[in-house]
């Protein structure tokens, strides 16, 4: 019943030339052998421990009969895995297969390459507990580190000095240093090439970069200070730094301290480009993304990373004496950053601020063109960020737009897309569609200011009604049929119905507000606040989201 | 109950028993009482019955054993682990039972059946006794003649205990109850049940009972480190020099003029200032200050052993390492230089690093020594570089950048530099130690002596005498200039696997594969503790510098920090998954780093681990407290650790492929 079953004892005993051994003889040894067999293999692993290896050799077995004091007999090292045939005439017995070998083949065999002589190489595998990223130490390393820094910032107090100390001899190698100098290259000449985009994507999937980070920080912080006028220059230098955070085989943390101020700049600097045609605002867009993807992806690590990005970009946005230009990267960024983001830091400042942007937008207050246009712009991200912002509650309080307010939504939709034509004509600067379609929705909204003001009347006496909970969805509703009726007229008759539709609108969603008022009243009250605030441009972000749901 | 049946019982015993007579007289008293009336005491009768029932069959031992097992995993929460713990003797005690009887199969069945509940927390223990397959291995086999020779003693409360009995006796599981009487020694202390924490206990079964090791930890011992220490001059010297300065500072109101005298105070006291003001800068910031104590404030003991004298210009450069030392501590983590093996196809067994790092020496499976001088490595290529003195270079160096030392006749287990680094120690299969000159490169002595392959072999941290561990089961002690050992350390029951000096030289500690480390006394050469804890075979032991704590790897990968004091383990430090190979203390005993097969060094704090775990502190946010560092290597497993003296960290291992 043991390992071994009497066959094999059997087998052996044929094998050494005992033909008969008696059933019984067989069956007392069984035992026994399996036993010694143990008693070996016990003696083995300890050699092999002692011999510091993790795996069991025939070396190991060797020696453990040599300790037993047996002749070691157990074989040869072999490359070729053993194997193994099954003997004829018996159910579970196996044997490996040895093949006779002719002693004149082995012989006249060329020798086998001598094997490379031992030796000993050193490297620091730690320079005061910070590994050195060096050929001899593990990369995956690098990929290891951030959860174990998490952890360990998570438990103790005094945390691990995180910047990197370089070992003294920093040694690149001649290609990393080619490598560096194309790419350095690249950026300065050819920023629009196909050749610089494949060096992106080099950047942001090569394994072996790692020792050119400094250098690329360096440069990166180097050449921004130097020339923020060079607007292709900023934006190519920030596609490099969104390569190399979305390289997976780079340790780039250390390194973030040097590289967010030179990002935090090409999102909130007060000039980027010389002149103005060129498209700062996209860049600024592009660099918010940025941003906000550095804040997700170390935001475990560092905690206090994205505090200090959104208190830098607050202040940026809440210093009346700093420029449009700013205000409005400042908005993208935190509006990157999630809704919540805005939710807790731009909501709240958001009618101060407006009243101030007022002013520079009309015609009346701000002859200059160029100034208006940036109010306009900083009013189209405010609305964007509002905009997700509140997407996001409805998104959570479903309840708020309940079923009858769909079709209001869906024609207040097709205004939009009426409206896309017209608007579009007069478009002078450059930049995304949208969000000058928004812009200019909400200056058509402007644009008959007696309008917008009976407007906002008619919104807060609808609120008012709201919260003294005398709702009559009856009536909402069938404001909500004429609504509808006259909107598809508008879209007939032009411009001049449209306030008249725009006025109806708001009482609507008045009585939106007091249906949404029982579910979610903070929801409402800033759903309110921020249809005051922007009028008719607000409801798009319903709209998108009804558009969804009817997807 | 039957009568006729009692008496076939009865009769059936004593003829198996080949008692004759009194069977015959037996029978001829009932021929003559047939009449009278069944007075047998019915409970007397119902143990007749069972103690007959008891030998017609291995087949009780398994009926009762799963009952009992049934029983135990469906009693109260509160009592299950303890009983629980029970089940585990009574296991392997069934089985042995069965053994000793000749029932081989049965026995074979019946661990087979239920060896998987003992496994996670026994199954090195079950490997081996799953070979024993007849009555002969049984005295063969030391542990199972351990296990059959000691009663285990098991901790139960009361009420446990009482459930137990009160079970075996309902369902008059006799065979267990039988077990349990003869193999185990239940304490049965008043109050609560024990929490399952104290699975010391269990392990406690390797070897000798538990008493015995009480016993042997109540001896006192003398863990302070020596008196008159190089580092204790040192630090009477730096409070020399400080005094000196606060005096003169006292003194003088010119900030010149007492500028001037703490040079003066700074050339006396000694060459480097920077160590004094280091000194200065501790006293503010209070962690230093405390961490540099360490070592004084451990009691000062005399040594047993005559030591040997320190040659002036050796004591000179080790002072001067103890002034350039680096403070290490939790947040300032030291630096690793870690040599590595190529080409070893597999055949390195051991490494070791001398103190300055300057030599580093690999024992192999050919039987070789292989001594790499790191700092002429460096040399020769300056040289050749320069061009000029290629002609020497080249004679010197030959083929090898190494320096080849052949004499044994096995695999070399293990080398070990003296604390200068002039000599080495090797120890092989060839059941021989030898010295070597790292300066002749050339055998000095072969000690013979050990009957078995000696595994480890290790310098007293004064230099001069050594001690090696072997397959023999026994560790032994050596001086240079005698061929015969001075002490055999007896009483492991199984090889002595690592070893290593305590702090004083007074005590050494051996780490065994009976699971067990033991610390013994040099002069008296008694084993003066026993540390019962590892769940595997010892590997590497360290002692820190202050001579306090003591810290054991084992073979899963677990470090246990030891109080040589009390015998207890402070803490298991749980993070390797694979055989701890080394284990070093920071000179000043603040950091503990381990090297394991699973490729990494990992760096511990001390002094977060050896804290006390108080009660309200998590067993689980204590031990992450504790693990600092993890570095790991290019698949590189981490044969040897060594701090030199100024607190760099040297490791070797050998470059592995994976496969």
């Amino acid at each position: 019943m043991g390992l071994l079953p009497n066959d094999t004892i059997e087998v052996i005993a044929q094998s050494i030339g005992i033909n008969n051994l008696s059933p019984d003889v067989a069956q007392a040894l069984a035992p026994d052998v399996e036993y010694r067999m143990r008693e070996i293999m016990q003696e083995a692993v300890k050699c092999q421990r002692h011999s510091k290896r993790t795996i069991l050799t025939t070396e190991d077995v060797d020696s453990a009969l040599s300790l037993r004091n047996v002749e070691p007999i157990y074989g040869f090292a072999s490359e070729d895995p053993l194997k193994f045939k099954k003997a004829v005439g018996h159910a579970d017995l196996f044997y490996v297969e040895d093949k006779d070998l002719e002693f004149k083949d082995v012989i006249e065999a060329p020798l086998p390459k001598t094997p490379l002589e031992t030796a000993v190489v050193v490297h620091w595998l730690a320079i005061e507990g910070v590994q050195p990223a060096i050929p001899e130490n593990p990369t995956s390393g690098a990929l290891v580190v951030p959860s174990e820094n998490k952890k360990t910032e998570h438990d103790k107090d005094h945390g691990l000095p995180i910047d990197v100390k370089l070992p003294v001899k920093h040694v690149l190698s001649r290609e990393l240093q080619l490598y560096f100098e194309k790419i350095t290259e690249l950026i300065v000449t050819q920023a629009g090439s196909t050749l610089f985009k494949e060096a992106l994507v080099s950047l942001s999937t090569d394994s072996g970069l790692h020792p050119l980070v400094p250098y690329f920080t360096q440069f990166i912080a180097d050449e921004v200070t130097r020339s923020l006028g060079d607007y292709a220059l900023l934006f190519a230098l920030m596609r490099v730094v969104r390569s190399l955070l979305h390289n997976s085989h780079i340790h780039i943390e250390p390194y973030l301290h040097q590289l967010m101020p030179s990002v935090i700049t090409c999102l909130v600097a007060k000039r980027l480009g010389t002149r103005f045609t060129q498209n700062h605002w996209e860049l600024r867009d592009f660099t918010a993304d940025l941003v906000a993807f550095i804040c997700r992806r170390f935001g475990h690590v560092y905690h206090n990373l994205q505090p200090r990005v959104t208190r830098t970009l607050l202040h940026a946005f809440l210093d009346p004496k700093k420029a449009l230009t700013q205000h409005y990267g400042a908005i993208q960024g935190l509006a990157a950053m999630g809704p919540s983001v805005v939710r807790l830091l731009i909501l709240p400042n958001l009618e101060p601020y407006l009243k101030l942007l007022e002013t520079e937008m009309v015609l009346e207050s701000q002859k200059n063109e160029i100034k208006r246009h940036e109010a306009w712009r900083v009013y189209g991200a405010l609305l964007q960020a509002a905009g997700r912002c509140i997407f996001e509650r409805v998104k959570l309080f479903p309840g708020l737009l309940s079923l009858p307010v769909r079709s209001t939504l869906e024609s207040s939709l097709k205004v939009a897309t009426t409206l896309d034509p017209d608007t579009a004509k007069g478009i002078v600067s450059p930049g995304n569609l949208s969000s000058t379609l928004r812009k200019r929705k909400v200056g058509e909204v402007f644009s008959s200011q007696q309008s917008s003001k009976i407007l906002s009347e008619s919104l807060a006496d609808s609120i008012g009604a709201a919260s003294e909970g005398q709702a009559n969805v009856n009536l909402g509703e069938s404001a909500l049929v004429r609504a509808t009726g006259q909107n598809s007229d508008e879209n007939v008759t032009g411009s001049s119905r449209r306030e008249k539709g725009l006025l109806n609108k708001s009482e609507r969603v008045g009585s939106v507000l007091a249906q949404a008022w029982k579910e979610d009243a903070d929801a409402g009250q800033l759903l309110a606040s921020l249809v005051d605030l922007f009028g008719e441009g607000m409801l798009m972000f319903f709209a998108s989201r009804e558009m969804s749901l009817f997807l | 109950m039957e009568e006729s049946e009692i008496e076939n019982a009865v009769m059936a015993y004593l003829k198996r028993k080949g008692f004759r007579q009194t069977e015959l007289a037996l029978q001829e008293e009932q021929r003559k009482t047939s009449s009278s009336a069944a007075k047998t005491d019915p409970e007397i009768a119902k143990q007749i019955i069972a103690y007959a029932e008891l030998d017609n069959g291995p087949v009780r031992y398994r009926e009762e054993y799963s009952r009992l097992r049934t029983w135990t995993y469906n009693s109260l929460d509160v009592h299950k682990h303890e009983l629980l713990r029970v089940l585990y003797p009574v296991f392997i005690h069934c089985f042995m039972d069965l053994v000793a009887k000749g029932h081989s199969q049965e026995a074979r069945s019946f661990f087979q059946s239920f060896r998987e509940d003992h496994e996670p927390s026994h199954l090195r223990d079950l490997q081996k006794l799953e070979g024993v397959l007849s009555p002969h291995h049984l005295e063969e086999m030391e542990f199972a003649h351990c296990l059959r020779q000691n009663k285990v003693t098991m901790k139960l409360c009361k009420y446990s205990y009482e459930l137990l009995l009160q079970h075996l006796h309902k369902t008059e599981s006799m065979v267990m109850l039988g077990v349990i009487n003869e193999r185990i020694n239940l304490q049965v202390p008043p109050g609560q049940p024990c929490s399952n924490s104290e699975e010391v206990e269990v392990v406690a079964l390797t070897g000798s009972s538990q008493e015995a090791v009480e016993q042997i930890n109540q001896k006192e011992i003398h863990w302070g480190v020596l008196e008159d220490s190089l580092e204790e001059r040192l630090e009477k010297e730096i409070l020399a020099a400080e005094a000196e300065k606060a005096e003169a500072e006292d003194k003088e109101g010119h900030g010149e003029e007492s500028k001037k005298k703490a040079g003066e105070g700074g050339k006396s006291g000694g060459p480097n200032k920077k160590m004094k003001k280091d000194k200065l800068t501790g006293t503010t910031g209070k962690g230093v200050r405390t961490e540099a104590n360490v070592v004084s404030s451990a009691p000062r003991v005399k040594a047993e052993l005559t030591m040997p004298t320190i040659s002036m210009e050796v004591e000179r450069s080790a002072l001067e390492d103890l002034r350039n030392r680096a403070r290490l501590s939790s947040s300032a983590l030291p630096s690793v230089s870690f040599y590595t093996f190529v080409n070893t196809h597999y055949s390195l067994n051991c490494a070791s690093i001398s103190h300055d790092g300057g030599l580093v020496v690999g024992g192999f499976s050919d039987s070789s020594l292989k001594v790499w001088n790191m700092s002429k490595m460096g040399e020769q290529h300056g040289e050749v570089a320069d061009g000029q003195n290629e002609h020497s270079a080249g004679l010197d160096v030959g083929k090898r950048s190494y320096t080849l030392l052949q004499g044994h006749a096995g695999p070399v287990y293990a080398a070990n530099f003296s604390p200068e680094g002039e000599y080495i120690l090797s120890a092989s299969a060839d059941n021989t130690v030898r010295l070597w000159s790292s300066k002749l490169n050339a055998n000095l002595v072969c000690y013979k002596g050990h009957n078995y392959a000696v595994w480890d072999v290790q310098f007293s941290p004064v230099g001069h005498y050594f001690v090696s561990a072997s397959h023999d089961r026994t560790a032994r002690v050596w001086s240079m200039d005698r061929i015969h050992p001075l002490r055999i350390m007896a009483g492991h029951l199984s090889d002595v696997d690592c070893v290593q000096w305590h702090a004083n030289c007074n005590y050494i500690a051996t780490g065994s594969s009976d699971k067990t480390v033991r610390l013994w006394d040099v002069q008296t050469g008694e084993c003066v503790r026993m540390f019962v804890g590892h769940h595997g075979m010892v590997l590497s032991i360290a002692m820190s510098p202050d001579g306090r704590y003591m810290a054991s790897g084992d073979e899963n990968g677990t470090i246990r920090m030891w109080d040589l004091s009390s015998g207890r383990c402070i803490t298991p430090l749980t993070g390797h998954t694979s055989c701890i190979w080394t284990l070093a203390f920071s000179c000043e005993g603040s950091l503990l780093a381990s090297g394991s097969a699973d490729c990494t060094v990992k760096l511990w704090d001390v002094n977060a681990s050896s804290r006390t775990p108080r009660m309200e502190e998590k067993a689980a946010s204590a031990q992450r407290l504790r693990l600092l560092k993890a570095l790991p290597t290019k698949s590189t497993p981490v044969h040897a650790l060594r701090f030199s003296r100024r607190n760099l960290l040297f490791a070797a291992g050998a470059f592995t492929k994976s496969p």
